[in-house]
């Protein structure tokens, strides 16, 4: 053999093994997820031998808190006393989120219970990511089924299966304005003559010729945020292309570009902003609205309220604020299913995954392990259900400071911080029983057979909305343009599907 | 004969064996990150379902693909996207050229490493940092152009993030301040490494400046200007994302003048996260630049055997 050969065939052999590397990698994977429905059939296998150990995946909005592994190490021992497993959680910054959590879907790795935003969720179902709940909910989710009003349930259902179960929290919205409380009070405006969006216009009047240095009153919410999503009298049936205009019990999908509505609140829009109540730079905006208020570039914002958000709104501003609401509160699916949880279809062991979020909703001590922290040392109790930071230690130093209570779980039965409305949970039941409820409650829509034009659809969107949702261009000249773009697109056809959908929806839910 | 033929071969490789052995490394780290992931094409023509696996999932054939091409934006997309790269291919080696050819021209050494280094600075800068240098000049509220320069002149503010007319020349003046420095460094290189001695028979003979640069140097950089334009014409269906999407600050009003393939995508596929789709754009790329790459290649042939990258 000579010795060219021989280098060849060395070479072969370290391609080969690099390939062979590969290769047996794949078929390992695809091995273990071929067998994760038979082990989720088996629960037996879970019981016995070590505790099954759930990755609890969910997005943070600011660093790990440092007190997160003794919290973990404290809701495991429940779990583990109560279902016989252990919990570790996985944390993913906000803004890597929708990244990370798709790729840890996609390759398979071990999620076995996971937030669900309402904004990706039909699309995780639509791609076969989430598992059917419904028989693992009858048999291992009793606290949860007790906790919803059934049509609240519904809401994470598609085509009859439930594939989330919603954290319970406020679950209508009303809209409105928060304002800095200084200015109603030095100019002597009545909050409760303010009653509509119209209102308004004295209201900015007054506060305007007043205050002659004022750059601007109303902000945007946050960047990229219209002040439309601040402001809602129809259903938007998810995603606003195709809506019902309005709550009174039609199930007829509209366009509501189109709408005269619509073109009225664009053309006050359009006035505010040429009148100057409007800040200037509102739709190339990237910053937060609340960070707008303190920067002084405005004192107000149009907002999405609920029990308790003067507090909230006051602590934000950091000086008291003001909310006048303009609407009633409204119940429709993205409000229901904005935050949700839901079990990967890669998940070893379901039913394991179903127990532990039925203690979400069910067991006090680890709602608030997931909220405070642990008692003593991040909260200190005032009474039954009131509570406090520990003396020496306040919002920014606590060694726990998620403050996501509306994420995990059962938030009425969450501990109520002190100042805050002691009877905060008994109003926010009562809002959420009390709210207008959409006739189209329940309903999500998959845009999977229309992708194309949903693309189309949404770069139009994407492109005109927000300019005319906040003031900046003309709508006489700008709104026709974005109507028959919208058309042009496809539009029509994707209002088609959704009807069909509803329709079908309407037939199943009687 | 044969085996005279044969132990030649043998002497060479073995002459040769330790370099072949070097070009290892690379050839698994081609293999591996540029070849594998070919296998991935086959998304673009699913419906991918990851309940059934990637390779279950249904095929749709071209229907992924369609998006691009059935609005009315496919042909604000694609001219937008040609148009500034070819604007930009042009305009980077012409200024690149040039300043390269000056800095060269620049006999104290400390001065010319200032100049070389304040031209590549940019070069260095973030995007999301420039889109906020841009903010800073161009905006409503607080823009130095709107609130300083304008008055001056007694003009009305001008909304910049709202008309699009401005915004093809603001991008080409953004492109080109931040990417010809680069440029300019590695048509420098090349200059520097021409032999002296052209020029001094050339001064000898009496040319001028102007004659040494036409007829010396551009002659003996060509090779590389061509390659440098043949490697940015491969990618001139892809464009530079940042600048397209930070620097106009992701405004709705301008998507006439700034939506390019990428950002087209970005914001389509955002809400629908469907992967089938973006690698169908993203295969409908590199074709395209394949093609492109190819076939410039095979003008510059034409003309110039030597230049030619293959």
């Amino acid at each position: 053999m000579n010795a060219s050969k021989k280098w060849l065939a060395l070479l072969l052999i370290v391609c080969l093994s690099v390939l062979a590397a590969c290769s047996s990698n794949n078929s390992s994977s695809g091995g273990s997820s071929a067998s994760s429905p038979s082990a989720g059939s088996q629960p037996s296998s879970g019981e016995s031998g070590e505790a099954y150990e759930l990755n609890v995946a969910f997005p943070i909005f600011g660093a790990v808190p440092s007190n997160m592994p003794e919290v973990e190490k404290a809701i495991s021992d429940i779990a583990k006393e109560k279902i016989g497993a252990t919990v570790k959680l996985t944390p993913i910054s906000i803004g890597a989120w929708s990244q990370q959590s798709n790729l840890m879907l996609t390759s398979n790795e071990k999620v076995d219970l996971i937030y669900v935003s309402g904004t990706s969720f039909t699309g995780m179902v639509s791609k076969g990511q989430l598992l059917a709940l419904d028989d693992l909910l009858g048999e291992h989710g009793p606290d949860i089924v007790a906790t919803f009003d059934p049509e609240f349930l519904k809401a994470t259902a598609i085509n009859g299966k439930t594939y989330a179960v919603p954290s319970n929290k406020e679950m209508a919205v009303d809209y409105g304005l928060s304002i800095l409380k200084r200015y109603i009070d030095k100019y002597k405006i009545d909050p409760t003559s303010i009653k509509t969006l119209d209102d308004l216009d004295g209201l900015f009047k007054t506060i305007k010729d007043g205050e002659s240095d004022l750059p601007a009153i109303l902000v945007p919410q946050s960047a990229g945020i219209s002040f439309l999503a601040s402001h809602r009298w129809f259903d938007p049936l998810g995603d606003s292309i195709g809506v019902l205009p309005d709550f009174g019990g039609g199930l007829t999908v509209a366009n509501l570009y189109e709408s005269s509505e619509y073109a009225a609140f664009v053309k006050k829009m359009r006035e505010w902003y040429q009148a100057g109540y409007i800040m200037k730079d509102s739709a190339t905006n990237k910053d937060n609205g609340n960070a707008l208020i303190l920067a002084g570039k405005g004192i107000a914002r149009l907002s999405n309220l609920k029990p308790g958000y003067e507090r909230q709104t006051s602590l934000e501003y950091q000086e008291p604020a003001t909310v006048i609401s303009l609407t009633q509160a409204y119940a429709t699916t993205s409000s229901v299913a904005s935050v949700n949880w839901g079990i990967p279809y890669s998940a070893k062991n379901p039913e394991k995954s179903m127990r532990f979020l039925n203690l979400m909703y069910g067991d006090t001590e680890i709602i608030n392990l997931f909220d405070w922290g642990i008692e003593g040392k991040d909260y200190v109790k005032k009474s039954e259900n009131i509570i406090a930071y520990p003396e020496g230690v306040d919002a920014t130093t606590v060694a726990y400071n998620l403050n996501l209570g509306w994420m995990f779980g059962n938030q009425l039965k969450s501990y109520i911080f002190e100042g805050e409305d002691p009877d905060l949970w008994k109003k926010m039941a009562e809002y959420n029983a009390n709210a207008v409820r959409s006739p189209a409650l329940g309903f999500s829509f998959d845009a999977s057979p229309v992708k194309t034009e949903y693309a189309a659809v949404t770069n139009v969107i994407n492109q005109y909305a927000l300019p005319l949702e906040t003031g900046s261009v003309d709508p006489d000249k700008i709104l026709p343009e974005f109507i028959a773009k919208l058309k042009s697109s496809g539009i029509e056809k994707i209002i088609a599907e959704k009807q069909k959908q509803l329709d079908e929806w309407k037939r199943q839910n009687g | 004969m044969e085996n005279r033929k044969a132990g030649k071969r043998m002497r060479l490789l073995k002459t040769y064996a330790p370099l072949y052995l070097l070009t290892i490394p690379g050839l698994l780290y081609l293999l591996i990150n540029n070849y594998l992931p070919m296998l991935g094409l086959v998304i673009a023509f699913k419906d991918v379902n990851f309940s059934k696996g990637i390779l279950g999932s249904d095929w749709i054939g071209f229907k992924n693909f369609e998006y691009l091409f059935k609005t009315s934006d496919a042909y604000v997309i694609t001219r937008n996207t040609i148009l500034y790269n070819s604007a930009f291919i042009v305009l980077n080696l012409i200024v690149a050229v040039g300043v390269a050819i000056l800095l060269n021209e620049i006999r104290s050494k400390l001065m010319a490493r200032f100049y070389q280094s304040v031209v590549l600075l940019p070069y260095l800068i973030s995007m999301v940092i420039v889109s906020y240098l841009g903010y800073a000049v161009l905006s409503m509220d607080t823009g130095f152009l709107n609130k300083t320069v304008l008055p001056l002149f007694g003009m009305d503010e001008i909304a910049w993030y709202n008309e699009p007319k401005y915004w093809p020349y603001i991008l080409t003046f953004i492109h080109t301040w931040k990417g010809a420095g680069f440029l300019c460094v590695v048509y420098l290189a090349a200059i520097i490494g021409i032999d002296q001695e052209y020029y001094e028979a050339a001064t000898l003979d009496g040319a001028s400046k102007r004659q040494q640069i036409r007829s010396i140097t551009l002659p003996l950089i060509a090779p590389v200007i061509t390659m440098m334009t043949l490697l940015a014409i491969g990618r001139i269906f892809y464009s530079d994302f940042g600048l397209f999407y930070q620097v106009p600050m992701d405004s709705g009003s301008l998507f006439n003048a700034t939506n390019v393939i990428d950002t087209y995508v970005y914001r389509g596929l955002m809400q629908l996260g469907d992967i089938g789709m973006s690698s169908a754009a993203g295969m409908y790329q590199s074709l395209v630049g394949f093609v492109l790459v190819l076939l410039s290649n095979y003008v510059v042939r034409k003309f110039n055997r030597e230049n030619a990258l293959f």
